[in-house]
């Protein structure tokens, strides 16, 4: 089953179905359940969404929680609750009022990136900007993931201010404000970041 | 039954986890959304968990681990089971209940021999209580009114079955999320068991 909403739609009650697409402007007033779900444009959904593969270009807002195995974003994200997947790549803004938990986290900033808690596997956080307009950017605006507690096995971060950073593997890059790390394995730092304190716990 | 606490940090150095493993199961919610415990310590907040509910699913998660895929643990675990259904032969075959208690049962009961997943609870209860030789026919016959009387609350978490006698009277109770219990010195606590802990063995009896 397909739902495709090009234009303008609003959807009262929950809708299930295999693919849904918005190519425009969407909002489920109810819960969102599918397999596939693509967004291209702008999707509101208010309460949960439970959907296998989510990509988004564009603007995705969601007001209780995401529960899926891949999330792709390129644009804005927002959460109010948990969000929880297997895989999360985002090449974008994201506000994620609760735990972020996904196995695989690849996170590239293109703006204030915020989650009250990440944890997962594989934790990478990047500042984007390669391009020359990154560049030129970068010296007036430096987008930074703030979180309260990030915990992984394998975890760099760049640009992040984090309260507590635990992990095997840390490695903490450029532009980062972290009040403690506690590693078990490798702790590494580049270009002396903002760090108040770490711990060995083996 | 009271609650000893262990720190998330504690936990994944005592049972050799790691902090991917513990995300990945609570996802799949083999580890409980409540067992994850907020608590304020000087460093900040700080997760703590149920020391010993937490150490035994870790172990059962990792012995059962081999065989089942996440998924697969993860229906063993959850309370969710409306779809089983089966027979009375089945569930002989399958060692669940023996022939005379079974029996017993549908002489009481009067139900059909389709069993479903509250039926097939209160038969196992049933077969475990008389076969170990903790109660009598007639305390059984309590057992399965109080089971019967107050099926819908057993499909809240925490459920268990308590079997008291006093100077020859036996007496059944359930327990609802009961931290702890505590009788006067003449009664005897003749059995508690754990539904949760039944629900479990019959799934994995079933797989």
């Amino acid at each position: 089953m397909e739902l495709d909403c090009n234009g303008s739609g609003i959807l009262y009650g929950n809708v299930i179905s295999e693919k849904v697409k918005v190519n425009g402007n969407g909002r489920f007033r109810g819960n969102l359940e599918a397999q596939n779900l693509s967004i291209d444009g702008s999707a509101r959904i208010d309460k949960n969404l439970t959907v296998e593969k989510i990509k988004i270009s564009g603007k995705g807002m969601i007001g209780s929680r995401v529960k899926s195995e891949e999330i792709k974003i390129q644009g804005t994200f927002t959460v109010s609750e948990d969000c929880e997947a297997e895989i999360f790549i985002a090449e974008s803004q994201f506000t994620i009022g609760g735990l972020l938990n996904a196995d695989y986290i690849d996170i590239k900033m293109f703006g204030e990136c915020k989650a009250k808690e990440v944890g997962g596997q594989t934790i990478t956080v990047k500042q984007k900007g390669s391009s020359l307009v990154g560049n030129l950017l970068k010296s007036f605006y430096k987008p930074q993931l703030e979180a309260e507690l990030i915990e992984g096995d394998k975890i760099e971060l760049e640009n992040t201010t984090a309260k507590i950073v635990r992990g095997n593997q840390v490695k903490i890059g450029p532009n980062c404000q972290i009040g403690l790390v506690e590693y078990t394995e490798e702790f590494l730092w580049i270009k002396r970041p903002l760090l108040l304190k770490t711990e060995r716990f083996n | 039954m009271s609650e000893e606490l262990i720190s998330k940090k504690d936990l994944l150095e005592l049972a050799g986890i790691s902090y991917g493993q513990i995300y990945r199961w609570k996802r799949k919610d083999l580890i409980p959304e409540e067992w994850f415990v907020r608590k304020s310590t000087f460093t900040g907040q700080e997760t703590f968990f149920p020391k010993e509910k937490i150490l035994e699913r870790i172990e059962k998660i990792q012995t059962m681990k081999e065989n089942l895929s996440l998924d697969e643990l993860a229906d063993m675990f959850s309370p969710n089971v409306a779809n089983l259904n089966y027979s009375k032969d089945q569930l002989i075959r399958r060692n669940i209940v023996s022939t005379a208690v079974v029996d017993f049962y549908l002489e009481h009961e009067k139900g059909s021999l389709d069993f479903n997943f509250t039926r097939i609870l209160e038969v196992f209860v049933l077969e475990k209580l008389l076969q170990s030789g903790e109660i009598n026919l007639d305390e059984g016959k309590m057992v399965l009114q109080v089971l019967k009387d107050h099926g819908a609350l057993i499909k809240q978490k925490s459920c268990e079955l308590v079997i008291t006698r006093k100077l020859g009277m036996s007496s059944c109770l359930l327990l609802i999320n009961a931290e702890e219990f505590h009788f006067e010195r003449g009664t005897k606590v003749v059995t508690a068991l754990s539904l949760m802990k039944c629900m479990e063995e019959i799934k994995a009896k079933l797989l």
